[in-house]
Parts: C-alpha cells; sequence; structure tokens
C-alpha cells in the first residue's frame, strides 16, 4: 500500500532498485554517447544526430516488424531482411519502370490464385487413399513438376523489356537507361499465343504446386471453400487478365505522372506486395510448422536465401540506384533552405543550427519512422486488435480460448510487419541504393537493435534502432574525422568496414549484461 | 438436458497418454464437480473440452454437435467459457481491457457490466489497473469476469479456490453460485468442501479415467470413495 | 603373454566387427579413384599415382571437397544435433582454421606443425569464447550472440586494414603447402588420403563420443536443461566440451580447406556458411553424426550438377530444396532411414520366411 500512497517519487526509486543493472547499462550508454559527441564540433554533432536518427529510423521500420512477429509467434523471422530487399526492389520498379511491375505482377496474381482454393486441393488429396509414405512421394513428383511447368510457362510470359540479354549485351547503356527511367520501346502485341499459352500454364502450375502441398498436409480441410474464396480467386485471376490487356493505358498513366506521385504510388503499392508477401509465408510455410520452433527459424532463413536469388533472376542485375523525387530534389534558386522551414522549400539540402542536411534523409524518412512509430502504437494501445495483439505475445493459447482466431491475427500481423519492412526498403532505396545485400545488412541492424532493446519489446525496438543508427552514425563520423587515442600518435581513423562492427559488439555486451535486453522483461 | 457430453476422450500431450478414457455428461443449468487427484487428468480433461490439447479419440459434443475436432475459437464462439487454472490474465493489459477483449460482440461489456461490477466490486475500483498489479484474489475474480463477459452458456473454471484466503474463497464460492443461474458450470475443484458445497454433480477422474460419476448429495455420504480417490477428506 | 595377445587380438577383432561400415567405408574410398581412372579415363593405377589430368584427379578433388564440408558439418552436428545449441556463428570457427592457417603459413615463416598448434590453441581459445556467454544467454539470444561474434569476425576480416595478411574483399590466396602429402596440386593422391584419415578418424572419435556416458549428458542437455542440472550434471562443462571439440574439428576442415583452394573468400566466415553447415545437417539428419557425411556429399554433388545444369539459377533451386527438406522431410535422409529400420527389418523377416517358407 504504501508503494501506491508514496506517489512518483517513491515508486520512481522503487523502479530505479528493482532495475539497477538495467539502469546502469543506460546510464553509461548516455554517458558514454555525450562523451563521443562531445569530441565533435556543433555542426558535425548535429548532422551527426540527424543522420543517425535517419538510419535508425529505416532500421526500426525492419525492427519493429521483427518485434511484433517475434513477441507474437515467437518466430525469429530470418527472411526480414529480404522483405525490406524485395521492397525495396519491388519500389524501385514500381517508380522507374512501373511498366516492368505491372508485368511481374500479373504473373504472381495468377500463381497466387489456385492457392486461395487449398480447400479443394486438400480434400482432392485425402480422397488419394494410399500410405503416408506414397502421398509423400505424390507430393515430391508434384512439387518438381509445378515448379517445371511454372518455370517454362514464367520465361514465356511477355515481360516487356525486362531483358536480361539486352543487358548482357550492352550493361553500361542498359544501366543508364534503366537508372533514368527511359522506357524502352514497350512490347508489340501483349495478347499474342505465346501470353495465353503463359497464362494457362502459370495456372496450371499454380494449381499442381498448391496440390502438392496439400498432398504433404494429408489431412482432408477443415471447412468447403466459402464463396467468397472462389469470388477472391477467380477475381485475382481476371484482375490478372484485365491488367494484361490494358497495360498500354495503365502505363501511359502512370509515367504521366510527376516523380513525386510516382514514389508515393511506389510507396503504397510496395507496402501492400510486402503485406502479400508476409501473408503467404506465413500462411504456406510458417504455419505448418508452430511446433517446430527451429525448423522455422531455419525455413526463414531459406526463405530469405531464395528471395536473394529469385531477385538475382528476376532483376537480372544485383545493383540499381534510385533517383530522388522532384518533390526531394530541388536545387538553383533560393537552395538550400533555411531552417525548418527550409524542409518544405522543395529543396534538396536544408542548413539548419550550420549544419547541412539533406531534406529526404534527414527529413521525409526520419518524418516517416516517427509516423509509423506513432501510428503502430496507437494501433497497439488504442484498438482492438492491437488489444488481440499484446494479449497474444503474452497467452495465445487463451486468446483462442476466448473465442478469437488466434491463427488470423498471427497472419496479419506477419503481414503487417511485413509491410513495414518493405516501407523501409522502398524509403532507403533513393539514399543508399539497391542491392541484393541490403537485406542482410539492415537484418543484422535490426537484428542488433531487437536484442538491445528486449526481443518483445516494442518501445524497445524503437530504442535499439535509434541506438544502432546513432552509434553507426557516430562511428562513420570519426572515421572521417579521427579519434585522438591516449597512445598513438596520429588520430586513430576506424575504416567503414568497421561500421557494423561496432554495433555487434555493443549488442554483445548489452546482452552479456543484460539479456533481457534494455526493455525486455526477463525469462518467465 | 446434456449440454456437454464426452464419451471415452483419450488425448496426448506429446508422447505422453494423459487421458485414457474420460466420460462426463454436464447436464444444463447445474454445476458439476470434476475432481481427482492431483494428475489424475482434469485441467487436461477442461482444456480437451475446451480444444486446447485436442482429443486424439472420443466424441465431444456440446448441445449435440461435435466439437472434438474443432478449433479452441470455434469452440469458444458456441458459448463456451474457459478459466484457467493459472488465471492467465494478460499481465499487460488494464482490467477493462481484460474484460474487453473477452467480447465477441460489440457491447458484450457495456450489457454485462453491472452484474459482473455487482459480483466483484473490487474490479470497478481497479478498472485502470494493468492486470500485472492485481493480487492473486483479484486476478482469480477477473479471469471469472472474463468468462462473463460473453454470453456464454457453459463455463469450465478450473481451481477457483486454489491459493485464495478463506475470505476470498467464501466470496468466489458466492458468485459461483450466482453466476451458476444464468449458465452452466463445469467446475475442476481439489477442496472437496467447496466442491460439495456448490456442485449438484461430480465426477471422479483417476489415471485419465472416468472412475465414478452421480449426484453430490451421494458422494458425501460414501466416505470409501472419498478416502480412495480423493484422500483424506 | 599368449592370453594377453589374445585378448588384445580379440579386442581388435571386436572393434573391427564393430567398425565394419566405416572401415569398408574409408578402403571402398581409397579405391575410388583407381576404379574411376581404370573404367573411365581408360589409363591404369600408375595414373592415380602420377597425379594426372583426368576424371579420376578431378573426381579425388571434389571428392576432397565433400569430406571437408563433412568435417565442417559434422562439428556442428555435434553443436546443434547432439548439444542442442542454436549456434549461428559456427562459419566462424571454420574460418578461424582457414584464415589463421593460411596466413601462419603465408605470412609467417614458420613451421607447419607449429602453425597447426597454434590454430589448435586458437581453437580452443574460440570455444571458451563461445562457451563463456553460453551461462548468460540461452536459445534465441545465443543464437544472436554467436550471429554477432561471427559477424564480428566476418567483417574485420574483410577490412582494409588487414589487407595484406588476410586480403580484404578478395580473401586469402597464395598459401603454399608446406609439405608434400599436403599438397593438393602435385601430390592429389596423397591430399586425398589424408582427408580421408582425418575424416574417418574424427567420425569414429564422435561416434565414440556420443555413445559415450558424455554424450548421453550432452543429449540430456539438448531435451532438457533443467532436468541435467537436475540430476546434478554441471551441464556448463559437457557444453564447454561440445563446443571445443566441434571447434577443434571445425578448425581442421578450415586447414585443409586453406589448403585445398587457392583462395579462401570470407564467405567462409559470412551467415551463408553457417547455413551451409545446417543444410548439409538437416538433409543427412540432425543429431545423427552419420548424417553429416551423406549430407555433404548430397549437398556437394547437388550443388555441382544444379551448377551444371542451370547455371545460375542452380542456387534459387538449392534455397528451394532446402525450404522443401525443412518442411517435408524433417529427419533427414539417415534419420528417416533409421526411423524406419524397425519396419524394414520386419519386412526384411517377412520376405526371408517367405522364401524359407518357414512360419514364424
Amino acid at each position: 500500500m504504501s508503494s501506491r500512497t508514496d506517489g512518483g517519487a517513491g515508486r520512481l526509486s522503487q523502479m530505479i532498485q528493482e532495475n539497477r543493472t538495467r539502469v546502469t547499462v543506460l546510464a553509461v550508454l548516455l554517458f558514454l554517447f555525450l562523451a563521443a559527441f562531445g569530441g565533435l564540433d556543433r555542426e558535425d554533432w548535429f548532422s551527426t544526430i540527424m543522420q543517425g536518427l535517419s538510419v535508425g529510423a529505416i532500421t526500426f521500420l525492419v525492427a519493429s516488424g521483427l518485434s511484433l512477429i517475434f513477441g507474437l509467434m515467437d518466430v525469429l523471422n530470418l527472411a526480414h531482411g529480404e522483405i525490406f530487399m524485395l521492397g525495396a526492389y519491388f519500389g524501385w520498379t514500381i517508380y522507374t519502370r512501373f511498366d516492368t511491375a505491372l508485368d511481374i505482377v500479373i504473373p504472381l496474381l495468377l500463381l497466387a490464385a489456385p492457392f486461395l482454393l487449398m480447400p479443394i486441393w486438400r480434400t482432392m488429396a485425402s480422397r488419394v487413399g494410399t500410405t503416408a509414405a506414397v502421398h509423400r512421394a505424390i507430393g515430391w513428383v508434384l512439387l518438381l513438376g509445378g515448379g517445371l511447368v511454372t518455370w517454362l510457362s514464367i520465361t514465356r510470359f511477355p515481360l516487356v523489356i525486362w531483358d536480361a540479354k539486352e543487358f548482357a549485351f550492352s550493361p553500361g547503356s542498359y544501366s543508364t537507361q534503366v537508372d533514368l527511367g527511359v522506357l524502352a520501346p514497350l512490347g508489340a502485341d501483349s495478347f499474342n499465343g505465346a501470353a495465353v499459352v503463359a497464362v494457362i500454364g502459370l495456372l496450371f502450375g499454380g494449381v499442381i504446386l498448391a496440390l502438392a502441398v496439400s498432398f504433404f498436409q494429408r489431412t482432408p480441410a477443415e471447412a468447403a471453400v466459402s464463396p467468397r474464396r472462389m469470388g477472391a480467386a477467380a477475381g485475382l485471376v481476371l484482375l490478372a487478365i484485365v491488367l494484361h490487356l490494358t497495360k498500354g493505358s495503365i502505363n501511359d498513366w502512370v509515367f504521366g505522372l510527376s516523380t513525386s506521385w510516382r514514389f508515393f504510388l511506389a510507396m503504397a503499392i510496395a507496402v501492400a506486395m510486402g503485406a502479400a508477401v508476409g501473408a503467404f509465408i506465413e500462411v504456406l510455410l510458417i504455419r505448418p510448422l508452430y511446433d517446430r520452433p527451429i525448423y522455422q527459424l531455419m525455413l526463414t532463413l531459406g526463405v530469405g536465401f531464395i528471395l536473394i536469388e529469385v531477385v538475382r533472376e528476376v532483376w537480372g542485375r544485383p545493383e540499381f540506384t534510385m533517383a530522388r523525387p522532384a518533390l526531394f530534389n530541388g536545387t538553383g534558386e533560393g537552395c538550400p533552405g533555411q531552417g525548418i522551414g527550409g524542409f518544405f522549400s522543395g529543396c534538396s539540402t536544408v542548413d539548419m543550427f550550420g549544419a547541412r542536411l539533406r531534406v529526404y534523409n534527414e527529413g521525409f524518412v526520419f518524418l516517416v519512422g516517427i509516423l509509423v512509430l506513432i501510428g503502430v502504437t496507437l494501433l497497439l494501445k488504442r484498438t482492438r486488435i492491437g488489444m488481440i495483439i499484446r494479449a497474444g505475445v503474452q497467452d495465445p493459447d487463451m486468446v483462442e480460448a476466448l473465442g478469437i482466431n488466434v491463427r488470423r491475427v498471427f497472419t496479419l500481423v506477419f503481414a503487417l510487419g511485413s509491410s513495414l519492412a518493405a516501407l523501409g526498403g522502398v524509403l532507403a532505396a533513393p539514399s543508399i541504393g539497391l542491392s541484393t545485400g541490403m537485406g542482410a545488412l539492415f537484418l543484422l541492424s535490426a537484428l542488433i537493435a531487437l536484442a538491445i532493446g528486449g526481443l518483445t519489446s516494442f518501445p524497445g525496438a524503437a530504442a535499439g534502432a535509434v541506438l544502432v543508427g546513432l552509434l553507426q552514425q557516430l562511428i562513420i563520423r570519426f572515421g572521417q574525422n579521427g579519434i585522438d587515442l591516449p597512445f598513438l600518435a596520429e588520430p586513430f581513423k576506424p575504416t567503414p568496414t568497421l561500421v557494423p562492427a561496432a554495433s555487434v559488439l555493443l549488442m554483445v555486451i548489452v546482452l552479456l549484461l543484460l539479456p533481457a535486453g534494455l526493455f525486455g522483461r526477463s525469462e518467465r | 438436458m446434456t449440454l456437454l457430453a464426452m464419451r471415452d476422450v483419450h488425448t496426448f500431450i506429446g508422447q505422453f497418454h494423459i487421458l485414457e478414457g474420460v466420460t462426463l455428461d454436464v447436464p444444463e443449468g447445474e454445476i458439476v464437480a470434476l475432481l481427482g487427484r492431483n494428475g489424475a487428468g482434469k485441467t487436461t480433461t477442461l482444456k480437451t473440452a475446451m480444444g486446447l490439447t485436442p482429443a486424439r479419440s472420443g466424441t465431444i459434443t456440446f448441445d449435440g454437435v461435435d466439437i472434438s475436432q474443432r478449433r479452441s475459437f470455434d469452440i469458444a464462439s458456441m458459448g463456451l467459457g474457459y478459466v484457467p487454472e493459472n488465471r492467465a490474465i494478460f499481465a499487460d493489459l488494464s482490467v477493462e481491457e481484460n474484460l474487453r477483449i473477452a467480447e465477441r460482440q460489440k457491447g458484450d461489456f457495456a450489457k454485462k457490466e453491472e452484474f459482473i461490477f455487482d459480483l466483484f466490486p473490487d474490479l470497478k475500483r481497479l478498472i485502470r489497473l494493468p492486470g500485472t498489479n492485481l493480487s492473486g484474489g483479484q486476478q482469480q475474480m477477473l479471469a471469472v469476469a472474463r468468462a462473463l463477459v460473453p454470453d456464454n452458456r457453459l463455463l469450465l473454471i478450473d481451481e477457483p479456490s486454489e491459493g485464495l484466503a478463506p475470505v476470498i474463497i467464501e466470496h468466489m464460492m458466492e458468485a459461483i453460485r450466482q453466476l451458476s443461474d444464468r449458465s452452466t458450470v463445469l467446475l475442476v475443484e481439489q477442496n472437496f468442501i467447496v466442491a460439495s458445497r456448490l456442485a449438484q454433480h461430480y465426477v471422479i477422474v483417476e489415471e485419465g479415467r472416468t472412475v465414478q460419476a452421480g449426484a453430490m448429495a451421494d458422494l458425501v455420504d460414501d466416505e470409501e470413495a472419498i478416502k480412495k480417490y480423493l484422500g483424506a477428506a | 603373454m599368449t592370453a594377453a595377445n589374445a585378448t588384445v587380438s580379440a579386442g581388435f577383432r571386436s572393434w573391427l566387427q564393430r567398425r565394419r561400415g566405416v572401415l569398408l567405408l574409408a578402403a571402398a574410398l581409397v579405391l575410388f579413384p583407381f576404379v574411376i581412372s581404370i573404367l573411365i579415363d581408360g589409363q591404369g593405377v600408375g595414373a592415380v599415382l602420377a597425379n594426372d589430368q583426368g576424371n579420376a584427379r578431378f573426381l579425388q578433388g571434389l571428392a576432397i571437397e565433400i569430406f571437408i564440408l563433412a568435417l565442417y558439418a559434422i562439428s556442428y552436428d555435434l553443436v546443434l544435433g547432439i548439444t542442442g545449441l542454436l549456434s549461428f556463428g559456427h562459419a566462424m570457427f571454420f574460418a578461424v582454421g582457414a584464415y589463421s592457417f593460411g596466413i601462419l603459413l603465408k605470412s609467417f615463416d614458420i613451421a607447419w606443425p607449429v602453425a597447426l598448434l597454434i590454430v589448435l590453441v586458437a581453437a580452443l581459445i574460440q570455444a571458451v569464447l563461445f562457451a563463456l556467454v553460453l551461462p548468460r544467454v540461452k536459445g534465441i539470444t545465443f543464437a544472436l550472440v554467436t550471429l554477432g561474434l561471427a559477424s564480428v569476425f566476418w567483417i574485420v576480416i574483410q577490412s582494409s586494414d588487414l589487407s595484406d595478411w588476410a586480403g580484404a574483399e578478395i580473401g586469402l590466396q597464395g598459401v603454399q603447402p608446406p609439405v608434400w602429402f599436403l599438397d593438393t596440386t602435385n601430390e592429389r593422391f596423397a591430399f586425398y588420403l589424408v582427408t580421408i584419415a582425418i575424416l574417418i578418424g574424427v567420425f569414429m572419435v564422435y561416434t565414440r563420443i556420443v555413445d559415450s556416458p558424455a554424450g548421453k549428458v550432452l543429449v540430456a542437455i539438448r531435451d532438457n536443461e533443467d532436468r541435467a542440472l537436475m540430476l546434478g550434471y554441471n551441464t556448463f562443462w559437457f557444453k564447454l566440451l561440445a563446443l571445443t571439440v566441434a571447434s577443434i574439428t571445425a578448425v581442421l576442415a578450415g586447414a585443409l580447406h586453406a589448403l585445398h583452394q587457392p583462395i579462401v573468400t570470407p564467405n567462409v566466415a559470412g551467415l551463408g556458411f553457417t547455413v551451409t553447415a545446417l543444410l548439409i545437417i538437416l538433409i543427412g539428419g540432425v543429431g545423427t553424426i552419420s548424417g553429416a557425411l551423406v549430407g555433404a556429399a548430397v549437398f556437394r554433388l547437388l550443388q555441382f550438377y544444379l551448377d551444371k545444369w542451370f547455371g545460375g539459377a542452380s542456387d534459387l533451386l538449392i534455397g528451394l530444396a532446402y525450404v522443401a527438406i525443412v518442411l517435408y522431410l524433417p529427419f533427414g535422409i539417415v534419420g528417416t532411414w533409421r526411423a524406419k529400420a524397425v519396419q524394414r527389418r520386419k519386412g526384411l523377416d517377412f520376405v526371408g520366411s517367405l522364401v524359407s517358407g518357414r512360419k514364424r
């Protein structure tokens, strides 16, 4: 009773008592950061903080999804970095090559449609009454056959200019064209015989693959296909065909938009695609393995690997750059902008407190990060679904026993986390470019941020991400300026490759002192 | 009329055969006590009925519908409320959120608010507090209250008196008696005195099997059975 | 004296009995190049010994790669499959061996046995480093910390500060074979025999460990550490033992890798290479030890032929195969084989009873 009547001061001192190690670690970290910033000029100081926050914001977008997924489902999704990467590639494609993006989406829609009708395939598979071994053998044969059919159809699908050969002949000019977003001539005839064959082939491939998966599950479906699902599947196919037929005019319209609008469009679509990919992964791959946790982890590793290879196959070339949208790329008269108002002047840079900041990186990216932080916090604290997520983190069985379909919530959260990662990917693309390695890099940062913040704590993910971002930028800055170390004659200049190593070391130290992280609960 | 019926139910947890043939009937509108020693399979029986540890064989019907292969949320939605042994209060949620999360339709809580706070006046006072700050007795009340939010026809209550002070046990018994006016109750209870005062019927399980069942009034006089299956009374 | 001799020879005979499978495998592997040389290349026995070009020489090279992978994977199986430690930094064990042995031979002019000794000490140190982390962090956090430690190593060997020794992003090249039987270019058959000997030796040691009381404790730790603790075992020392043995094995594999490959790329320290080990023991069967050998052979041959047939798409296919195995073949080849052993024996008995016409 006394602690309740003592009021704030008493409770604070009690909290400090209970979390002595935690508070000490925090204080030491704070001191170290302050000391480090003390070694910088004021301009450097401010710009380093802002850059750190910007990198932190992107790291946060990856880490937040990881944390939600891990908290609710105990799945450490090691493919999360690759979903981030996929977001960047989706975004880039929609931004610079909308025509090709459309061409990639169409076969995916066709391939996904049969999977909506899973109950049918499962019932079909369960009707084939043989032993488990034969069932599995049929599954493997179908898996290989379906893969082959899909591969053959997808390579025959008329992609507009996505021609790896063209790239192979003249990589230089192809790259510059692609980077500038110069249009290659559109495909002459988008509905010829080859396309029809490819459409049917893809549908067929999807059916065989779905059937293969059902053969492994071996249990009849829990419920028949609802008319809604039927409609959705038919809708996907129809959508794919309509998109295919009308893509000429859609492309013309999109390329008529300004780069800013196209960028926002890219963000929106990449987020949606990220959610779709996430939901797809959860339903098809993660869900069968909830009773084999380590295999889930191994599986996500494999999925990440596959996504990288898919990107290599589809995009053909490992690296791209992405031009900043016009809104953040102004130069000339009146630029750089001054002060806070400068962020809205349409310039690419702004001068503030003597430091030169980039409007896109230090303004827009940071702003989106903050908005996502606020948005997800509100979602968690204020909505029913957020309430269910918070309860599910603790005890999913009990939530289920209250009459809530937890699996659907799992899928939803996986989709949400993936969409946040994809959003991070699009945002990162204009500032750091695209590469197949970007996923692994940010996954590492995000894992470090998570581990520092406490694996399942959402605020912890935010705090960890900011810490990691600040630390990385500090090291980079010191790499430029050099540090005067007591025993060395020349200032020590850490090379840029050592940047990730520093944050890894920070994680290892924090974890050894606080195994549950800064904000995490200790093991139950 | 029988609301819940389990026939020769077998349940495995991992490789362990926990239930080896549980059979029981819960008549509508009454309180049935599920009795037995520690580890006899009482909690697993409730969990199996709830779909949390699905039965491998046997049938479970609720209101005439076979629920043995259904998912837990589906079973709950048919009107089963579950109050687990460890209470399973959501620590991060406030008392109010703990109650609201149990809503199956919007407005469930508002409808039941008065009834719940009449039963457990304490909860009204604590409504803003996070679940983790409640005492054991308050958590137990919250767990029962949570099961009362939707219109449940059957409540599965696991060890409501465990670890509570005598005064609070008294309060809890009164509450269960009152709520049994509205719904049927299947009660797991170690404390035979509590069980005998609340329930009209009893089922005894021993090593995962139903060994005896009947009217509570008969069991109270059957000292041999009490000694044999429940230890010293 | 004769009695002692008799017991010794009896002991030896029973040892031969027990190890029949492994010894037969070793003998078959030794004969393998000669068979290839005669049957496919149409050359004689001398061609193998003379290190002539041809399928025999090439396949020996591929086999050596398989043996090295098997050594590496078997050590991961001890850590993950037997002891249940989810380490994501296992590639570091291998890379430390490859890099330190290579650098010692190339940049520091010291005798190879001394270099080997130093590398073994390094193995001991890294095992202790991993084990020190253990009491603090468990499960997923251990995975993260080991991943972190390995990433630091991966980053450091790529840094330009160390490029004189480690060759930065390109990797370590120009390691000269220190002695004739470790010369894979000019004396491939000798090197082939050396790797076989090491692999078979390590395999026997591992099966011995797993069957020993200590091995039982390791399995107990994997299944339920609290129970092992309650039984009075200081699980820390057993985990340290597993990590040390694994580290030494992986370091040996790394040293062989540095000798066999013209260039040691930093990839062998990355997460991808840990995943390779994971993939191998998944294919073979987690926790089966012999699964690592089967898995390494299947993995390398699959990789080789997929690369030959599909070129760039082979990695994608390997990834898909990996996911399919995780989902649908969770016990791997050896694990599934063993699980079916009882059924198979019944089947064989049944067939036998049909043949002999006797009812059992």
